[in-house]
């Protein structure tokens, strides 16, 4: 295994930006619009969770039957864990996070302000259209916070710029199988994206990719699937058991790597390409649609099981999870489920679940 | 007697069980004792006593596979295996056949899909609640003061059964609690705790896709009454293999036999 | 249309049927003279309950027949359905029909077969029910028939988007989506609307091409206008409750609703509840109160436990409380406004854009402060269910808002719709008793 290329860590980078002039905009899961923050000055920082936060504050507010990813959120908030930040997105990705921003808005009221963004779940033609008006109605928000006014062209130019990460991501997923990397590093390299620059991402990737040789042949291969790489103890595990994962299927992986936009208008593109991405529980893809994809990525990353890596309550993902199931034992392809909570370290039963698939493998 | 030529320690949560077999890979030899809270020194001396016997018995320096889910303390192992794979390798090598193996432990249950060659082909395990697993039935006998070895007795003995409708542990303790406040008597209440469990076990059966036949193992299938009332249940034969408890452990030194 | 399926229809849904049902309401109606089987602190149910019931069995009993009589369409409890009852579709509600199965306490064994089968119990109890049903055969009204149409509106939950995908996955039928983008702040922005618009525009191609005929505007007309009536109706049966002592009960109204949720675009509905009105009328004119000694009058909020509803009921009765108010039922009223007959297309996309669920926490807050006010309140219980997170979350919130500012005490109660299994009965009648003594100790 190489080493990884150095990437800065999330507070040096914010504070970096903050001593530049920048503001610095918290994005809750799950598809947000990178490129039109940066086109206001904001430095998006996503927020999945984090792991590990005293959840005392946020459970005066959320039942216990809501997923860990929101509370911990709310707690990292309410315990100032997102002080350094000028705006808090609140994407509309499922009854949680809907809920989530709701009480940010109406009781909570933090000092930063919350803006929500609805994404489309309409099959029709009309999603695109409304995709757009909301980019463009929440780009006037942005304005307003900012007081910036960048024109269309400027726009179109970070939604073009954006797009190179994208394809950047999407090699580094296509080329794992290349990569000399430990799946800890893998992913601490393709989740940097989270909070980096994008220039600062494009070279980690372009370094990573540099790295790239054929002969890199891993033991196991697993696709991992669910929601977030975290608790990242399952990534330590795997590469305690020189278990590669070759595929990724997660809500903040492979998900959102979009392919590129048409249009010239800005927000129109953006529409065009999230709309396009690959099909997603939180956009609320036909089961049909999921399960082919799974089942080709399988095939083509020659991944021999699949490890459902779900956030405990996590209701999108827990829909479609006995028909993913099914396609892939259809093929004789074997996945176990891990439900975790983000607080919890992987339990023994989750890794006797593990290692039983490992040794269902041949 | 033929010398031991493989070792397998099974650390569950409630027993720990050594099992020694021959070079055919027939069980030779076995111990089992009820965990301990020091597990390292439980397990050492356990594994020192099991190779003592192999020198007596005339096998010499033979290889230990550790399963179950304390395998990761056994440093005297030259691999882990999941119980997962040395329940269903076990069994198979016990009856001959495949199908549906349940494994009801103190505090991990699973459901074993194994195929007619003995792979594990899916398998099924409790969720974090107790409620499909020996800790159940535990908890519930010491609220109904009813010995856990008579607990099974009285289950199949009762004409009458109450509906736990709970199957979460902490929810059917007060639920037990308050149909014994209510004068209910214990009997019908201890059937009706088995067949929560019965019923947890076979929707974990269910999940799994039930291939006949059935089969059991694990300490808590000593319960005459879950053998009974998961044939009731589920209208299938229940094979029962002689040693239940010892199979992870039977099947791990058969997998250490291989390793040779 | 098969002749068989249509002989069969016509004699059973159409004749033997509701000739049984008549008797039995017949049967029920001579019974509730007697008072029989009520809780001596609760009104006898109002004499209109056997008619309603006798409407609801013949709307489930003519779905065991209807197949290939009529078109079928399964929609949530949410959708625009005025222009699919206009062209002819028989209406399912997958909603109602797992409700029935947790009244009559078949939820958890229908819900195991969907756990068997995979779907976690982490998932809405409504849809696990539904789903169990629909694996093994098994429901309580006979037969659930297969639907020709998919209808998922998101105003009340993403859940339906995601539970409806299942459906057309199971059924290889067209799936519809009316995606209501979640209304955050006072109004729906313009692009909302729109967007909602042309969604139901290209619901009404599909649900035509599915149906075989187009669209009669009169006829879209015509449901629309039952529809806005039953709905003014029904708000007006609620807002008799602002009367001191209360006529009639939430619980009752938990089950009295089921016709406008189900068969809201129909004549015989708004005869219903007109004449549901008149007798609402006649016992606060008689003075009839539905719980007898009523003292503290309290607000329910989200879904009934249907497993429960009487035995809450009861015990919150013999404590001399009535539940007279709940934003759940309140649901199917407080749109009657938006519904405006004259451009029923324009008037749908408002009135299904802003039920309560598809708006704000804060919104739902002063929902329920104007109905502590309207209908002179004691209290809250707001049941936290763990099946509902649109409706449940933030409820802490607005609790601390209720004791709080309004200084009303509040209970948040933790159950569940369906499931029976998160449900400790010891538990929750000590925290209504507690509740119950915070009301005592107010007055």
């Amino acid at each position: 295994m190489a080493a990884l290329p150095a990437i800065a860590a999330r507070a040096e980078v914010i504070r970096h930006h903050r001593q530049q002039g920048g503001q610095v905009a918290a994005v809750l899961p799950v598809h947000a619009p990178r490129a039109l923050l940066r086109a206001y000055g904001f430095l998006p920082v996503e927020v999945w969770g984090p792991p590990g936060v005293r959840t005392s504050d946020g459970a005066s507010h959320l039942q216990p039957y809501v997923c860990s990813i929101v509370r911990n959120a709310l707690s990292f908030l309410l315990s100032g864990g997102l002080d350094a930040t000028d705006l808090i997105l609140v994407p509309h990705a499922c009854d949680s996070l809907q809920g989530l921003g709701s009480i940010l808005l109406d009781f909570i009221k933090p000092r930063q302000p919350v803006v929500p963004l609805y994404f489309p779940r309409s099959d029709g033609a009309g999603a695109q259209r409304f995709l757009a008006e909301e980019l463009r109605r929440l780009a006037t928000r942005l304005g307003g916070i900012s007081s910036r006014a960048p024109a269309a062209d400027e726009i179109l130019q970070y939604v073009v710029d954006e797009e190179t990460g994208d394809r950047l991501l999407l090699e580094l997923h296509e080329g794992r199988r290349q990569l000399p990397l430990t799946n800890a590093d893998f992913y601490r390299l393709v989740r940097s994206r989270e909070y980096l620059p994008r220039e600062a991402f494009e070279t980690a990737a372009r370094q990573a990719l540099a790295m790239r040789h054929p002969d890199s042949a891993p033991g196991k291969t697993l696709l991992l699937s669910g929601v977030v790489p975290e608790p990242t103890s399952l990534m330590a595990a795997l590469d305690e058991r020189q278990v590669q994962i070759v595929a990724d299927d997660t809500l903040c992986g492979r998900r959102r790597v979009y392919p590129p936009g048409r249009s010239r208008d800005p927000f129109e593109r953006l529409a065009q390409s999230w709309l396009s991405g690959p099909p997603d529980s939180t956009r609320g893809s036909s089961m049909a649609a999921r399960s082919d994809y799974l089942v080709r990525q399988v095939a083509a990353s020659g991944a021999r099981g699949v490890v459902f890596y779900l956030v405990k309550f996590c209701e999108p993902e827990l829909f479609y999870l006995p028909t993913l199931r099914k396609a892939l034992q259809r093929k004789g392809v074997p996945s176990v489920v891990l439900e975790v909570d983000l607080n919890d370290a992987l339990s023994q039963q989750m890794l006797t679940r593990l290692d039983a698939l490992l040794e269902m493998i041949p | 007697m033929t010398g031991v030529s493989a070792l397998g320690i099974d650390v569950g949560s409630a027993t720990v069980k050594v099992v020694g077999v021959d070079d055919a890979g027939a069980l030779c030899w076995d111990a089992l004792e009820p965990a301990q809270a020091r597990a390292e020194v439980q397990i050492a001396r356990m594994v020192e006593d099991a190779r003592r016997a192999c020198d007596t018995l005339g096998g010499g320096k033979v290889s230990l596979i550790a399963t179950g889910c304390g395998r990761g303390l056994v440093h005297q192992a030259v691999r882990e295996v999941t119980e997962i794979t040395c329940h269903a390798r076990g069994v198979f090598r016990e009856v001959g056949h495949g199908g549906t193996l349940v494994d009801v432990g103190g505090q991990d249950s699973k459901v074993i899909a194994i195929d007619p060659g003995g792979a594990v082909t899916d398998f099924a395990m409790n969720d974090k609640c107790a409620a499909g697993t020996g800790r159940f039935l535990e908890n519930a006998a010491r609220h109904l003061g009813v010995p856990l070895e008579s607990l099974g007795h009285v289950a199949l003995e009762a004409r009458e059964e109450v509906r736990i409708s709970s199957t979460c542990t902490v929810f059917a303790e007060s639920e037990i609690v308050s149909l014994l406040a209510h004068g209910v008597a214990v009997e019908p209440i201890v059937r009706g705790i088995h067949r929560a469990l019965i019923l947890r076990l076979v929707a974990m059966i269910r999940s799994v896709g039930l291939v006949a036949p059935l089969m059991l193992s694990g300490g808590v299938v000593c319960n005459p009454a879950i053998g009974t009332m998961l044939a009731e249940e589920t209208g299938q034969q229940v094979v029962l293999p002689r040693h239940p408890q010892l199979m992870g452990a039977y099947g791990a030194a058969l997998i250490a036999l291989e390793g040779r | 249309m098969n002749p068989a399926a249509s002989l069969a229809y016509a004699c059973n849904a159409r004749v033997l049927g509701p000739a049984a049902l008549r008797a039995a309401r017949l049967h029920a109606e001579w019974q509730a003279r007697g008072g029989a089987g009520r809780s001596p602190h609760l009104a006898p149910p109002l004499r209109i309950a056997p008619r309603c019931k006798e409407m609801v069995a013949r709307h489930w009993l003519e779905g065991r027949y209807v197949q290939g009589v009529r078109k079928v369409a399964w929609v949530t409890s949410g959708a625009p359905v005025e222009f699919l009852t206009a062209l002819g579709f028989y209406l399912l509600y997958p909603e109602n029909h797992a409700a029935i199965c947790g009244t009559a306490r078949v939820a958890v064994d229908l819900a195991a077969a969907a756990e068997e089968a995979g779907y976690s119990r982490d998932l809405c109890s409504y849809v696990r029910t539904d789903l169990g049903s629909l694996f093994s055969g098994r429901t309580p009204v006979g037969r659930l028939p297969r639907p020709d149409l998919l209808l998922a509106c998101t105003n009340i939950c993403q859940t339906v988007l995601f539970w409806y995908r299942v459906l057309a996955e199971h059924f290889g039928v067209p799936l519809v989506i009316v995606d209501t983008p979640f209304v955050y702040g006072e109004e729906a922005s313009p692009n909302s609307l729109r967007y909602v618009g042309t969604q139901i525009d290209e619901a009404i191609v599909v649900a035509e091409k599915v149906a075989g005929r187009a669209l009669s505007a009169r006829s879209f007309e015509r449901v629309a206008t039952r529809s806005r009536r039953a709905t003014e109706l029904w708000l007006e049966i609620l807002q008799r409750n602002r009367h001191v002592p209360a006529p009639i009960s939430a619980f009752d109204q938990f089950v009295l609703m089921a016709p406008i949720v189900e068969l809201r675009g129909q004549a015989a509905t708004v005869d219903l509840y007109a004449a549901m009105l008149c007798e609402v009328d006649e016992r606060i004119r008689r003075g009839v109160a539905s719980v007898r000694e009523e003292k503290y009058r309290v607000l329910w909020d989200n879904l009934p436990i249907w497993f429960r509803l009487r035995a809450v009921a009861e015990l919150l009765a013999e404590r001399r409380i009535a539940v007279v108010a709940s934003t759940y039922t309140n649901a199917w009223g407080e749109l009657a406004p938006y519904l405006d007959t004259a451009s029923p297309r324009e008037s749908m996309i408002r009135a299904y854009t802003y039920p309560i669920l598809n708006r704000g926490t804060g919104h739902k807050l002063h929902i329920m402060q104007g109905m502590i006010d309207d209908y002179h309140l004691d209290g809250v219980i707001l049941h936290s269910d763990r099946s509902c997170k649109p409706y449940s979350l933030g409820q802490m919130d607005q609790r601390e808002r209720l004791t709080g500012g309004l200084k009303r005490p509040a209970l948040l109660l933790e159950a569940d719709h369906n499931d029976m299994r998160c449900y400790a009965d010891e538990q929750a009648a000590t925290r209504l008793a507690a509740f119950a003594e915070m009301l005592e100790a107010q007055r």
